[in-house]
């Protein structure tokens, strides 16, 4: 239920707040769900994103390190057996 | 003995396999193709969630607004007074200047009036998405003012429907203009957040609260130096810009054909425009 609320939200947040609170919710989703900032970055840049403001759509290129470290840091963390 | 019952499962379409997240990166692939694919009504289908979002901002800002102490109100309010008496006079300068400049100008201008559906700090890169387009008479490379004739910025894609204006403010966007009463020539870089930034030689004498203009029917004003960065070891200084308007709460804006002065200004900064 909170991953589902806070997936909402930060997607929801894209439309309805400044980018700098959906960048906050896209940190904290990413613990629990690590494709979040991706998805959230993808739809920042499908809304905003303008060619004349530079070739690299940044929000889904920052997204995405994002996602790649919280998928990191998660496989790190998942518990196991040391042999 | 207990009976275990295995309930047969798709091992490919498993609704307990999906994440939210998974959920989240589909529907935003799915937002990008309709993008794409089919843009005028990917913005159909947005525009009535942006007006929503607009509404509840104007909402939540007058909720809040509503906390401040009437005293702050009251000397804001004296101040404003002020500013504007002055403001007043400098306009009727202006006018009389924007006058003498218009009995030279034999090309007719068509204004069109188009709304704002998405704006800054919503829209990260600085750009507008206005609920006019092609159908409209909006076409490419039009410059875009705001109240009171305010330059913001250029059309920088058109729908049939929908257009996208990037901003003076737009990382990236560089126009050339004018600075001071003596009008000295310099080049405007947008550096985000509604912001804009300039180099100059520190023997120009430039202050701040210098107005800033860009080509138009004439130079017209985009902003004031509201700070000067300055190293002792560079010749340069920086100009830090505050646009005139507030770009975070455009709700319409005005849109023509400024003539070649304005292309030929804007194209010096980028080759993509037509």
């Amino acid at each position: 239920m909170m991953r589902g609320m806070f997936t909402l939200a930060t997607l929801a947040s894209v439309i309805f707040f400044p980018w700098p609170f959906s960048a906050v919710l896209a940190f904290a989703s990413a613990s629990l769900e690590p494709l979040v900032p991706l998805a959230a970055g993808l739809l920042a840049d499908t809304l905003y994103y303008t060619p004349y403001a530079g070739a690299l759509p940044v929000f889904t290129f920052y997204g995405a390190v994002v996602s790649i470290v919280a998928v990191f840091v998660r496989s790190r963390m998942r518990a196991g057996t040391i042999s | 003995m207990k009976k275990t019952f295995l309930a047969k499962r798709n091992a490919l379409l498993s609704f307990a396999n999906i994440s939210w997240g998974s959920l989240a990166l589909a529907l935003a692939v799915l937002a990008l193709l309709m993008r794409l694919l089919v843009p005028n009504f990917f913005w159909r289908m947005t525009a009535p969630v942006f007006r929503i979002a607009d509404s509840a901002a104007a909402q939540s800002h007058a909720f809040f607004a509503s906390f401040t102490a009437a005293t702050i109100l009251t000397l804001q309010n004296e101040k404003l007074l002020n500013e504007n008496a002055a403001l007043a006079n400098e306009n009727q300068a202006l006018l009389q200047k924007v006058a003498g400049q218009g009995a030279l100008s034999k090309q007719s201008t068509k204004n069109i009036i188009a709304g704002v559906i998405a704006r800054p700090p919503a829209s990260p890169y600085d750009t507008l998405v206005l609920s006019g387009g092609d159908t409209s008479g909006i076409s490419l490379g039009q410059e875009v003012f705001g109240a009171g004739g305010v330059p913001l910025g250029v059309v920088s894609a058109v729908l049939p429907d929908f257009s996208r204006v990037a901003l003076f403010s737009t990382p990236g966007m560089v126009v050339q203009g004018w600075v001071g009463r003596s009008n000295i020539p310099l080049t405007i870089f947008g550096s985000g957040g509604g912001a804009m930034k300039a180099s100059l030689a520190r023997s120009a004498g430039v202050t701040v609260g210098d107005v800033v203009s860009v080509p138009g029917p004439g130079a017209l004003p985009i902003g004031s130096v509201v700070r000067i960065d300055s190293d002792p070891s560079s010749p340069m200084v920086t100009l830090q810009i505050q646009p005139v308007l507030n770009l975070f709460s455009v709700t319409w804006v005005e849109l023509r054909d400024t003539g070649a002065a304005f292309v030929r200004a804007f194209s010096w900064a980028t080759s993509t425009l037509p």
